[in-house]
């Protein structure tokens, strides 16, 4: 009969499948709720095991740099590389102010141009100034070919050791290989850097000596001969012959260096991780050095982000203000969504767009009639820090204004309507009570932007325009329409290029390292602020 | 008649209120300068680039573009009134694409294509056929199609003509002695983002499955079983500080991890979980605020009708809260899709002649990079900075990045 059979099915199931059935199945000692809720504890450690893998990941292909960096630094002083830099840098000196009565010369040729004179007139004023730069780079001419001769000594030293320590590599390889034939055949010369070092000091040392005696004479002379009165260059000259003479004196520190230099000084260890830090270079893949030196990149990463930031923070925080506190409820369904938008619009899109029409944009505003008064305008470069910047703007102000709009939500209402009560208007409550009730809210929004934007990277890559150099600070406010380089741009470009295990490799491991400490740690004082200064309701 | 200054409910303007509507207007000008410049930006791309999508000839969507790979364009001029022969469907594609170059047709011609062991092919007039056969050069080829058809076409004045990489050489090689003049070329500037799509499609499917299953786990724990603790709060700690590590920090790690350390290569697997990785903590968060909302009532009723904890989060907690979960992975969607970073050494090849699938063992599926469209555009934005094509490719993404609305 088919009722008993339903009467007898309800009464059993309880019993057999779920409820309090002391008999279940057990697995370690385990019933089956349990396992399922280890399970579940389990994936919830993901994050913190992904973080820990990066971590490990990163530090495991970057700490090699520091020993692989000190070893390079080493080989720098012990082949002469060093001996022959200051020598080096007392030839780029001249280089670069001969660059400078160049410039001149090409300013005061626009100028008189612009005055409306002709060629030949032109031609004929300036002609002073043009033999003196003839004859300043004719000065030059001899250190340089000394230059030259001592570069591909030391570089000749440099190379047959990398090409013996190499060899004794695979010789090494060969024998664990069992192959005793083919590695007996590898030539290792051993370099006696001793000898090398005394060879390249007695060679170079007098003729530097003479070179640059007649260097500093000819210079001299150079000087004395020039007259440059009553012309419209005759400050812009006086200046350069003060500085040239204090060049001049600057050649006794010089060969003191060379003469006191000698191969087998220490490099200090630490000295591998201070370059870096203080390094205000970053020169790869050269024949001669190269230099790993954070400096640029940092300083690059940093302007572009506090551009960003100047631009985004008064924009997010603003629009935060209007949509939680004046905005009518059909505007606020508008712009929320609108906003929330902005920040999945993939950055490479904002990259291309920077490229294609922000950049060329703001180069066209900049040739403007109207804007000629700016000193620094027309710009040169397309892509720059200000380009890079107001797009990473447009970024960082869905986090601002998101996170500060979630801070001023959570302002208690009692607050607010206590302010009104007191006579208070609305902007009033906003500056008195709103804002400062929720600051450490707005501060956590604006430090999360400033990680997101610091962390940006197609952006940057595309329209930070990519020079690795410090930007000229000494141009004021106009230093944002220099191109620059970051570290987030630094690594997407380098790293399809190098060799896995290379110093360079390292490098950009411990680059990406340094972008993982900055992004947890601006992100721990954001969670400081937001729980240290959080109101309580009480 | 009462006295304006006395009625109460007037709207007296005073310093204050002054101030304040002047603050008011500068935070509403805050709000709409950002309205503006991304709707600047929508509106920039998607004026530029719906041209290239969308047609008004039938069928109405620019359907090589969606289904090709990216070719080099040629530019060329061809001389007028000089006989020249093209395969039909060739010919029709080349006037399809040039609609403003006037073609008059001359007629067909029907011509013997003879192919190569290596596959180079040949087309010979029938007259001239039994020569070709008999020459030495033409030894071990063999006749592919006794009758193609060709059109002979003249164009009536000098005109510059925009063709593919693959018509442009088939038509120089149809036509020898009739060389095109002032031959141009522009990198990726022709063809489609047919592989791209399917690299980011791939991309997104898998990557979202492993966030998913990962995310809705962890989720599932913080909200239905977890007590606060210290473990509970070290647990969110990573999590946040997970959602703050920029894109190319997980690319360098997926890059060290999984394309050398576990020896995957640049390929689809080592992009699918750097992706999921990265994308992790807006999974998590998402699911739990969903898992959050559903009522309480639903979990106590269940457990008071005696089923165990597994099975209230099973049957009464999960079903309800999986519209809020896939909702809010739709952001990740989002993210995945146009992330470049990540991407650009562990899964994404510059170019790449197959299709995914089209491989000879499954492992090559998985262990092979991937066209995908940020990276694409990055590769033609950065090596060609104003072209045609890369507006095409930037209106393809955003269309796509749109889709995932």
């Amino acid at each position: 009969m088919p009722e008993t059979l339903e009467i007898k099915r309800l009464d059993q199931r309880p019993m057999t499948e779920s409820l309090l059935s002391k008999n279940k199945v057990k697995f370690l000692g385990l019933g089956s709720d349990e396992i399922i809720k280890y399970f579940f504890s389990g994936s919830a450690w993901t994050a913190i095991i992904v973080l820990a893998l990066i971590t490990f990941s990163l530090f495991r292909e970057g700490a090699g740099f520091f020993p692989q960096h000190h070893d390079s630094l080493k080989l720098y002083r012990l082949a002469g590389l060093e001996f022959v830099d200051y020598f080096r840098d007392q030839m780029t000196a001249q280089a670069s102010l001969s660059r400078y009565l160049n410039e001149l010369k090409l300013n005061k040729t626009l100028k008189l141009q612009a005055a409306g004179k002709g060629e030949a007139e032109i031609e004929s004023l300036l002609a002073p100034l043009e033999q003196l730069r003839l004859d300043f780079d004719q000065a030059g001419l001899e250190g340089q070919a000394l230059l030259d001769e001592m570069t591909s000594m030391a570089a000749g030293i440099k190379d047959r050791y990398t090409i013996s320590e190499e060899n004794r590599i695979s010789r090494k390889q060969l024998i664990d290989a069992g192959m005793k034939e083919e590695a007996d055949l590898l030539e290792i010369e051993d370099i006696d850097f001793a000898k090398e070092a005394e060879n390249l000091k007695t060679t170079f040392l007098p003729k530097q000596k003479e070179v640059s005696a007649t260097m500093a004479a000819k210079m001299k002379s150079l000087l004395a001969a020039t007259k440059v009165e009553n012309t419209i260059y005759e400050a812009e000259v006086n200046r350069f012959k003060a500085t040239v003479s204090k060049y001049i004196t600057g050649f006794d520190s010089v060969q003191m260096k060379m003469q006191d230099w000698t191969h087998d000084k220490p490099v200090p260890f630490y000295e591998s991780i201070t370059k870096f830090i203080t390094g205000t270079k970053w020169v790869t893949q050269s024949f001669w050095q190269d230099w790993y030196g954070i400096v640029p990149l940092f300083i690059g990463s940093l302007t572009v982000s506090i551009v960003a930031l100047i631009v985004a923070v008064p924009l997010g925080v603003g629009a935060a203000i209007y949509i939680n506190q004046v905005a009518s409820i059909q505007e606020q369904n508008f712009v929320k969504p609108f906003i929330e938008f902005v920040a999945v619009i993939p950055s490479v899109v904002l990259g291309f767009f920077g490229i294609a029409v922000l950049g060329e944009g703001i180069r066209v505003f900049t040739q403007w009639d109207m804007m000629a008064w700016v000193p620094g305008f027309p710009i040169a470069e397309r892509l720059n820090i200000i380009t890079a910047g107001l797009l990473l703007a447009l970024m960082a102000v869905p986090s601002i204004f998101t996170f500060s709009e979630d801070a001023l939500n959570n302002v208690p209402k009692a607050y607010k309507e206590a302010s009104f009560s007191l006579g208070a208007n609305r902007l009033q409550t906003i500056s008195r009570i709103m804002v400062p009730a929720s600051l450490s809210g707005i501060i956590s929004a604006i430090l999360l932007g400033f990680g997101r934007v610091i962390g940006e990277t197609m952006v940057v890559l595309l329209v930070a325009g990519n020079r690795l150099e410090i930007p000229d600070f000494s141009a004021g406010l106009m230093v944002i329409f220099q191109p620059v380089h970051t570290m987030t741009g630094l690594v997407a470009q380098e790293i399809p290029e190098v060799v896995k295990g290379s110093l360079q490799y390292r490098a950009l491991f411990v680059l990406a390292i340094a972008l993982f400490l900055i992004s947890l740690l601006i992100n721990y004082v954001a969670q400081i602020f937001v729980r240290k200064y959080k109101i309580s309701v009480g | 008649m009462q006295n304006k200054s006395n009625n109460p409910f007037l709207k007296v303007s005073t310093p204050a209120k002054r101030q304040e509507t002047a603050f008011f207007w500068l935070f509403r000008i805050a709000t709409y300068i950002i309205i503006a410049a991304a709707g600047y930006i929508f509106f920039d791309i998607a004026y530029k680039g719906v041209g290239v999508i969308f047609q008004l000839k039938a069928p109405f969507v620019n359907v090589p573009f969606l289904t090709e790979w990216p070719e080099t364009l040629d530019i060329f001029k061809l001389p007028a009134n000089q006989d020249m022969k093209m395969e039909v469907s060739q010919y029709a594609r080349m006037t399809y694409e040039n609609p403003k170059v006037n073609f008059v047709e001359k007629g067909t011609l029907e011509m013997v294509i003879f192919k190569s062991p290596e596959g180079v092919m040949k087309k010979v007039l029938p007259e001239q056929k039994e020569a070709f056969d008999a020459d030495p050069i033409s030894h071990g080829w063999s006749v592919l199609s006794e009758r193609a058809v060709m059109q002979v076409f003249q164009l009536k004045e000098v005109s510059e003509i925009k063709i593919g990489n693959t018509l442009y050489r088939s038509l120089v090689d149809d036509n020898e002695g009739v060389p095109p003049l002032e031959h141009k070329t522009q990198v990726y500037a022709a063809g489609g983002i047919y592989p791209a799509i399917v690299g980011t499609v791939l991309l997104v499917v898998g990557s979202m499955i492993i966030a998913l299953t990962l995310g809705v786990l962890c989720a599932t724990y913080l909200s239905e079983y977890s007590r606060s603790g210290p473990i509970i709060n070290f647990i969110r700690l990573s999590i946040m500080n997970l959602a703050g590590v920029p894109s190319i920090v997980f690319g360098m790690w997926g890059y060290a991890m999984f394309v050398l350390l576990f020896g995957w290569n640049v390929s689809l697997m080592a992009g699918w979980f750097t992706l999921a990785f990265m994308v992790l903590p807006i999974v998590i968060t998402g699911s739990e605020e969903s898992l959050r909302a559903v009522p309480q009532g639903f979990r106590e009723g269940s457990l008071a009708l005696g089923a165990s904890k597994w099975q209230t989060i099973y049957k009464n907690v999960l079903p309800y809260a999986l519209p809020g979960i896939l909702t809010s992975s739709i952001m990740g969607i989002a993210r995945i899709a146009g992330e470049t970073a990540a991407i650009m050494f562990t899964a994404s090849f510059v170019v790449r002649d197959e299709l995914p699938w089209q491989v000879k063992h499954a492992g090559e599926f998985f262990f092979n990079g991937v066209m995908a469209l940020p990276y694409h555009i990055f590769v033609v934005s950065a090596r060609v900075p104003q072209n045609v094509y890369t507006e095409k490719s930037s209106m393809a993404r955003h269309s796509s990045s749109w889709s995932s609305f």
